[in-house]
């Protein structure tokens, strides 16, 4: 016999073929380091030490499997364990300790808002995905979730399985929701990056990144059949090594089929794709950082997926569903089987039996089957009674189905395999895993800048519109199906040609007189200087796109998705705080409440010259009600005798702006939202909206003003006469901040000449001006100040750089 | 009472476009009825006017386009589809629906391969009616618009000339006004020689209503998109044939 040779060979008990028990009693917390390590767990030596202590409670050694279960229970991915830390806050020097950033700022301000509206939101936080009330007898819900680590490692699978597994949240929440739109938004490194600017071994070039991801994303969506219909890109050289990969999906349900719950005796089964070796610890391998060597061992933690396999078990589900068969049912993502069945049958407990799990291959040890992460797979609490139908379906849709096992009602999940119990636990003994007690520190660094002249801002203008922050995204969004279910009506791209850009999506959904509306928001840019002015700015984007193209200013909301560098770090987690101060203020002030959110950390990377972080980035999608198609209002020009008029306020503030980025400010101040006065501009434009006095609306965001202008004239209707002498602005603001500002809670109205009064007469006391007019006598751009010209560029030429920016490199 | 005319839409594992494509025949009349391809039999054609394959992934697409699901259909009814033909049946393929009745030898010859862009492409494209007599499109005008949404939408003939002689015959019912995906000829939909049988890359059910139109201020009908004649056409020379019977 030979010697043993690793920490676990030193502890484990009489070897078995499937399952070990680990003495862990006697060992020191550096031991129990170790052995975290050894076994990839991702668990610190306080959470060990409280893994031991809970053991020695209960008078016995774990299993492998059940300290994989607690790893994956007590997983950043999985609780969120930042987002509960007690944190001693620094701001400008002044300290105060917070408790819990997700109960103070996300879940007590959401549920002030649920008080506020009653029957509004209808499930929000516990469930998949969280629902809002969209008639009657239909709700609908948005889910987004981040699979950035796999996409820095294999984009194409990585971004696939993104998608897939946030389209399996839609199906698993309530008791199954249909998926029907798609959002995905991506940061990355600049598509020209010098490769000698990538400062470590086997990091893959953005230009890869970018078409793997963007395949990814389009092999999995097309393929089940879900229009993705909405995003954003961002690029960056601080993405390079971490590029960040959102995937969201929205979906529909009867009201009734919300509710879901587990009870004893019901059967407990899986359907859909078999478990395999690929994808184990996902989520233990997420909620760490990534080094060159991650390029190398961690290819196991990433798939490939296989959309038909979960486009048939989706059918299934929804025909199930529609029978009345489901009592419960979640998706198996981070974790597999052990956190789906874990959620299942936390309350009520229960057995699964790891014989009846159909695997890929022969051979898996119980704790690999136990928290594979293999793709495409559902778990259902079902009745008893309701398996012959059930399987029966299942045949007609040609996707497996297996008896995994049931709930008891005993509290306890118990885990057999080969005759033996391998995993006993009380999961409510789980849930206290240890508080971690974190610092963080926020001071700004800005400083007054003087704004540099304007030589000209014609060609500064094509200078922006060129920039990769702004350019058409059109060679992805053409890659993507977002008309099939044919209910997209308001497209990603618009307008009288048909490729113009849109602030959001708009979705008619089957059954219902309402619409849904979706979109988004993320400006990094502005949160490496100001993360509070980020966060604002985000909601305020969010909210005020979703309004712009037609929702309901009363009925948004939305959800929020971080993701940072190192939390260890006291200014990196600084500006979370600050970040989630600010995105609470939002949602607080707007009264649109967050329903969902996920957090992704230790985005940074270990570079020959060091550790690289992302900048803190977050970002806020959302989701509102069209009461009606006659709203829907897109963001391009209509008529070619119309009046353009501006809402909202132009402010002396470059920080944060495209404009500022390319001139090399890095300090100056990043606007600030106000938003109570935003939102009562808001209220009045979805007066005007229901009036029928709106043509159409832009928002005024990345390029400012003058970006804003050339993008509504993309549809090729008209040129624009503008004079910006009336624009309601600061009277120091120079021509650099009212054609390249970024000032928040602006938009551009296009209004028939005939009801200019009126819709004047609602803004009344509100910033509000006419600034121009559509033209068909030529078709420039042109801004002038009075008698000066600011700008006269032919809306044609600026529209070829806009579309052919990233075309080039697609 | 009026008999509504039955349409069948077969459903293979990855087919994603056939609730639209139902709610579009039963929006012009059709009572329609989706089989998923594990319960097709020869029997369920019986009594049924239109069989409908609608648009998707069937299996994936992974081998060529449409190849598995006539491997499938073949192995699960034989020449059913033929035999439904032969017996005055209504036949129509949308995108992969196209591709497989290409597959099923139910259309002219031709291979639909990978665009010359050699991407996915979701667009708009303006078509040319050049069969205004067919079944499919009599209350189309001479152009009108649909979008498209495939990668392998490029048709191909073994020789070149045969594609030229589709345009002759009337086969190429359906092109595109300028090059959209390298299809021989421009060619975007095909009929057989009866006329009951029509493949198209197109989605008419994407552009079922006005408000389906990228264009606000599209000049067109004042509640229907061009899709819904499709489908109206479809649904008439149905009737009118049953009535005939």
């Amino acid at each position: 016999m030979s010697e043993p040779t690793t920490v676990l060979d030193e502890i484990a008990e009489a070897p078995a073929d499937h399952y070990r028990v680990l003495k862990i009693s006697d060992l020191d917390g550096d031991k129990l380091l170790e052995l975290s390590q050894f076994m990839k767990l991702s668990l610190s030596k306080e959470d060990m030490l409280a893994v031991q202590e809970i053991y020695k409670e209960w008078d016995r050694e774990p299993t492998d499997v059940e300290l994989e279960v607690i790893a994956q229970t007590w997983s950043e991915h999985c609780k969120h364990r930042i987002f509960g830390a007690t944190i001693e806050h620094e701001l400008e020097g002044e300290k105060e300790t917070v408790t819990s950033l997700f109960k103070t700022y996300i879940y007590d301000v959401s549920k002030r808002i649920f008080d506020t509206k009653p029957g509004f939101v209808l499930s929000a936080f516990h469930d998949n995905a969280g629902f809002i009330k969209l008639d009657d007898e239909l709700a609908v819900c948005l889910k987004a979730e981040t699979h950035n680590h796999p996409s820095a490692i294999e984009p194409y699978a990585g971004a696939n399985t993104g998608l897939g597994g946030v389209i399996r949240d839609i199906l698993g929440a309530g008791k199954g929701a249909k998926p029907i739109g798609s959002l995905d938004v991506f940061c990355f490194g600049a598509p020209d990056t010098s490769m000698d600017n990538i400062k470590a071994d086997d990091v893959i070039h953005p230009l890869g990144v970018m078409r793997g991801v963007v395949r990814g994303v389009r092999d999995y969506g097309n393929r089940m059949g879900i229009p993705t219909v909405s995003g954003a890109i961002q690029f960056d050289d601080s993405y390079i090594y971490n590029p960040l990969v959102y995937c969201g999906t929205a979906g529909v349900i009867p009201i009734k089929d919300i509710d879901k719950k587990v009870g004893p005796g019901m059967r407990v089964i899986a359907v859909g794709g078999r478990t395999g070796r690929d994808g184990l610890h996902g989520a233990t391998f997420s909620s760490a950082a990534l080094d060159t060597e991650s390029h190398e061992e961690d290819q196991q933690a990433v798939q490939i997926g296989n959309p038909i396999e979960e486009k048939k078990a989706a059918d299934f589900v929804l025909a199930a569903r529609d029978k009345g068969l489901i009592e419960f049912i979640t998706d198996c993502g981070a974790g597999g089987f052990s956190s789906a069945c874990g959620e299942m049958l936390e309350e009520c407990g229960g057995t699964i039996n790891l014989d009846n799990a159909p695997l890929k291959e022969p051979g898996l040890v119980s704790w690999e089957i136990f928290i594979s992460e293999s793709q495409e797979r559902m778990v259902l609490a079902v009745k008893d009674d309701s398996i012959l139908e059930l399987q029966k379906l299942a045949d007609l849709y040609e996707t497996e189905m297996t008896d995994l096992g049931s709930a008891d009602g005993t509290g306890i999940l118990k885990v057999t395999h080969h005759g033996e119990t391998v995993c006993k636990l009380d999961c409510s003994k789980l849930h206290d895993a240890p508080i971690r007690q974190m610092k963080s520190k926020w001071e700004l660094r800005t400083e007054p800048v003087e704004a540099p002249i304007l030589e000209s801002p014609g060609e500064t203008l094509k200078e922006i519109l060129s920039d990769f922050a702004i350019v058409s995204r059109e060679p992805i969004i053409r890659e993507y199906d977002h008309e099939v279910q044919g209910n997209t009506v308001l497209k990603p791209l618009a307008g009288a040609t048909g490729d113009a850009p849109q602030d959001g999506a708009v979705l008619r959904i089957s059954g219902s007189e309402h619409l849904m509306s979706m979109s988004l928001s993320l400006l990094p840019e502005w949160g490496k200087t100001d993360p509070y002015a980020m966060g604002a700015a985000c909601v305020d984007e969010c909210v005020r796109q979703l309004v712009a193209c037609g929702s309901d200013p009363d009925k948004l909301a939305i959800l929020d998705n971080f993701c940072m560098g190192n939390p260890d770090d006291e200014r990196e987690l600084g500006a979370l705080v600050e970040t989630v101060k600010a995105i609470a203020a939002g949602a607080e002030a707007y009264g649109a409440p967050f329903v969902s959110g996920k957090d992704s950390f230790y985005n940074y990377f270990e570079t020959d010259e060091g550790p690289v972080s992302i900048p803190v980035t977050i970002l806020i999608s959302g989701m509102g009600i069209v009461e009606k198609p006659e709203h829907v209002t897109g963001s391009s020009l209509r008529k070619d005798d119309s009046v353009l008029c501006v809402i909202g306020s132009t402010k002396s503030e470059l920080g944060g702006s495209v404009f500022a980025r390319r001139k090399g400010l890095t300090n100056a101040t990043v606007p600030e939202t106000e938003f109570e006065g935003a939102m009562a501009t808001y209220r009045k434009y979805y007066e005007a909206v229901k009036e029928g006095l709106i043509l159409s609306a832009h928002d005024v965001s990345e390029g400012g003003l003058a970006v804003t202008l050339a993008e509504a004239a993309f549809s090729g209707k008209a040129g624009l006469d503008i004079d910006l002498c009336s624009l309601p602005m600061d009277h120091d603001a120079s021509k650099a901040a009212i054609l390249f500002g970024e000032s928040p809670s602006r938009l551009v109205i296009e209004v028939a000449p005939e009801n200019l009064e009126k819709v004047a007469d609602l803004f009344e006391g509100l910033p509000f001006a006419c600034i121009g007019a559509a033209t068909p006598d030529h078709g420039n751009l042109r801004v002038e100040w009075g008698k000066e010209t600011l700008i006269d560029e032919p809306i044609d030429e600026l529209k070829s750089l806009w579309k052919n920016g990233l075309a080039q490199y697609y | 009472m009026e008999e509504r005319p039955c349409a069948v839409l077969l459903k293979f594992p990855g087919t994603n476009c056939d609730a639209e494509t139902a709610h579009a025949l039963e929006t012009v009349g059709f009572v329609t009825e989706t089989v998923p391809i594990s319960a097709l039999k020869p029997e369920t054609l019986v009594g049924v006017s239109l069989v409908v394959l609608s648009g998707g992934f069937s299996y994936g697409d992974y081998v060529m386009a449409g190849k598995l699901a006539k491997l499938v259909t073949e192995q699960r009814i034989g020449d059913t589809l033929k035999e439904f033909r032969d017996n005055g049946g209504y036949l129509l393929g949308i995108c992969n629906g196209f591709q497989i009745l290409t597959q099923l030898d139910l259309l002219p010859e031709g291979s639909l391969v990978e665009n010359s862009s050699g991407r996915f492409q979701c667009q708009w494209v303006t078509l040319e009616n050049k069969a205004p007599d067919s079944p499919f499109l009599s209350q189309l005008p001479e152009t009108f618009e649909f979008p498209i949404a495939h990668a392998e939408g490029r048709l191909v003939t073994a020789e070149p000339g045969e594609a030229a002689g589709y345009l002759e015959s009337g086969a190429a019912a359906l092109t595109y006004t300028e090059d959209v995906n390298g299809s021989f000829e421009q060619i975007a939909g095909l009929q057989d020689e009866t006329g009951r049988v029509f493949g198209l890359m197109p989605h008419p059910e994407r552009f079922l209503r006005r408000g389906d139109h990228y264009d606000p201020d599209w000049g067109g009908d004042e509640t229907w998109g061009s899709g819904y004649y499709l489908f109206r056409s479809l649904y008439e020379s149905v009737t009118s044939s049953d009535e005939n019977e």
